[in-house]
């Protein structure tokens, strides 16, 4: 019964991607559609292509790590600022009433926004992109983080005074693990915007990455190399989405959200 | 005998009442000192110290005379402020509210009906990863720079948070209740009118929101790249010719109007949900 639903829904499932892909073939192969957009095969060969064959200065894959390189750096920029700075703001009052005003001024604007200010202050080298992933990320981080060890169980806290913990020792034991399914969510959120800020950096100034070949493609009307961009972009932000998944059930297996 | 300790516990209460009332003054008073620390420290490494070279680093004061001279004032960029404000909002709400129109649903429909479910989940999954920012060299491209690309980008934007938060929405209807609503002889469709669409409404709120917020950021990310009007564009224009308080004030205006964007959302769900 089980394994018959199961093969069901691979069929239906495989059937959708098919059609749609049948659809696309179909469109761009014998109507209008062809004048401006390319067919499957095209773009799936020169995806292949350019596993050898560089686009620009390197081969897809080096422009994909590279921005892999930035989204990483600039995401353990702000995953460490925001968790300390998130957590303080929980744990302690005072720090939160110092640091919520300037911090409601900056979280309304959008990470993408910075860009410009970003690209004045250092230029258009790496360090702008890692300021510009680090802006996407960090306001979520912080919320998160804050939300978190400020909604530990106050009994708990009670208990542990009770029984003669001191401050750091309820800290570590109590509120950090209570906090840490939040502090997830917002990581795993902070990442995929992350993952979309870099490519809206790269698209607007840099000579590699995965956003870069989108926009070459937009600049020299190469609707294949757009594809091919995209298809690489969607691997990579499946994958980084997963990673966290995976991450996240290890660390906090005993509040996993959803299934 | 009876209202001694009454009377007592009334101002043991008022008493911790007061003494909160005092603690939060005082947070209040540190926040107001930390604010106007930081306004001050910025006016002294700009204008007073120029710590900070000239074309990257305006002033709090410039920031706020940027924003009062570019109210009446279309130069550097040839419109004035609420022009292009009103570009943003016009483009980021017809794609957010088709995004809605459409994705709320089909993820009730994908929810409710498990064909549909079957069917469409491996293609939405297939375009979920792509961040909508990554969307615009392509809709560019097929519909040229005007409004219809953007708002197909913020379109692909918005409908994502919106399908996924009615999905898990209507998921989470208790089984309990649609028994009953069985018992009571409702079709399936009145199930999903009567019970299974009022437990979701919650969660269909906060799609919303949340699509409201990526639609808006994905609008000024679009409008850096390519645009001829609107706030995104007023920005790179302003980057271009090093005018870093038309920025920051611009900035400032993108995070307002998002902000009230937010605000009115909120205002409608508490219209509208009951909890």
């Amino acid at each position: 019964m089980k394994t018959k639903e199961k093969s069901l829904a691979v069929g239906i499932g495989a059937a959708a991607i098919l059609s749609v892909f049948l659809i696309w073939y179909f469109a761009a192969s014998y109507t209008k559609v062809s004048l401006f957009f390319p067919t499957p095969q095209k773009v799936f060969s020169r995806f292949a292509e350019s596993l050898s064959v560089p686009i620009g200065k390197y081969t897809l894959q080096m422009h994909v790590l590279y921005s892999l390189k930035r989204v990483f750096v600039g995401f353990g920029l702000s995953s460490v600022t925001g968790i300390i700075l998130g957590v303080a703001m929980g744990y302690s009052k005072t720090v939160n009433a110092i640091v919520r005003p300037i911090f409601n001024i900056i979280r309304p604007i959008p990470g993408l926004a910075w860009i410009p200010l970003a690209i004045l202050w250092f230029g258009i080298g790496e360090t702008t992109k890692y300021f510009i992933i680090f802006m996407g990320g960090f306001a979520n981080i912080v919320l998160n983080s804050y939300d978190g060890t400020n909604k530990v169980d106050q009994t708990l806290v009670g208990a542990a005074e009770l029984l003669g913990a001191n401050k750091f020792q309820i800290f570590v034991n109590i509120i950090l693990p209570s906090a840490t399914p939040y502090i997830f969510a917002g990581l795993q959120v902070s990442l995929s915007t992350s993952w979309m800020a870099v490519l809206a950096a790269e698209m607007i100034s840099s000579y590699e990455g995965a956003g870069w070949i989108i926009n070459m493609g937009m600049n020299t009307g190469d609707t294949v190399l757009i594809l091919v961009g995209m298809i690489s972009i969607a691997i990579i932000g499946f994958a980084l989405a997963n990673i966290m998944r995976v991450l996240e059930r290890r660390l906090c297996s005993w509040t996993v959200r959803g299934k | 005998m009876v209202i001694y300790p009454a009377s007592s516990c009334n101002r043991h209460k008022r008493n911790e009442r007061l003494d909160k009332m005092k603690k939060n003054k005082k947070y209040m008073v540190i926040s107001a000192i930390s604010m106007i620390c930081f306004f001050v420290l910025w006016e002294l490494v700009t204008d007073v110290f120029h710590l900070f070279p000239v074309y990257s680093m305006p002033s709090p004061i410039k920031t706020f005379q940027a924003f009062f001279i570019k109210l009446v004032n279309p130069s550097p960029d040839g419109s004035v402020l609420l022009v292009h404000v009103a570009a943003s909002l016009q483009v980021a709400l017809t794609g957010y509210v088709l995004g809605a129109i459409v994705g709320i649903p089909l993820g009730i429909l994908m929810a409710w009906y498990k064909p549909v479910d079957l069917f469409v989940k491996p293609i939405f999954d297939l375009i979920r990863p792509i961040p909508p920012i990554g969307w615009v060299p392509i809709m560019i491209l097929l519909l040229g720079i005007d409004l219809k690309s953007k708002a197909m980008v913020i379109f692909v934007s918005a409908v994502i948070p919106c399908i996924i938060n009615s999905y898990s929405g209507i998921k989470q209807t208790s089984e309990v209740h649609i028994n009953v609503g069985k018992t009571f002889g409702l079709t399936k469709f009145e199930i999903l009118r009567k019970i299974a669409i009022p437990t979701a409404l919650p969660m269909i709120f906060t799609g919303l929101r949340v699509s409201l917020g990526v639609a808006w950021m994905t609008l000024v990310a679009a409008e850096l790249v390519a645009a001829t009007k609107g706030l995104g564009y007023m920005l790179q224009i302003a980057r271009t010719i090093g005018r870093p308080d038309i920025i920051v004030m611009g900035m400032l205006v993108i995070a307002g109007v998002g902000a009230i964007l937010t605000g009115t959302l909120e205002f409608l769900e508490k219209k509208f949900v009951r909890r």
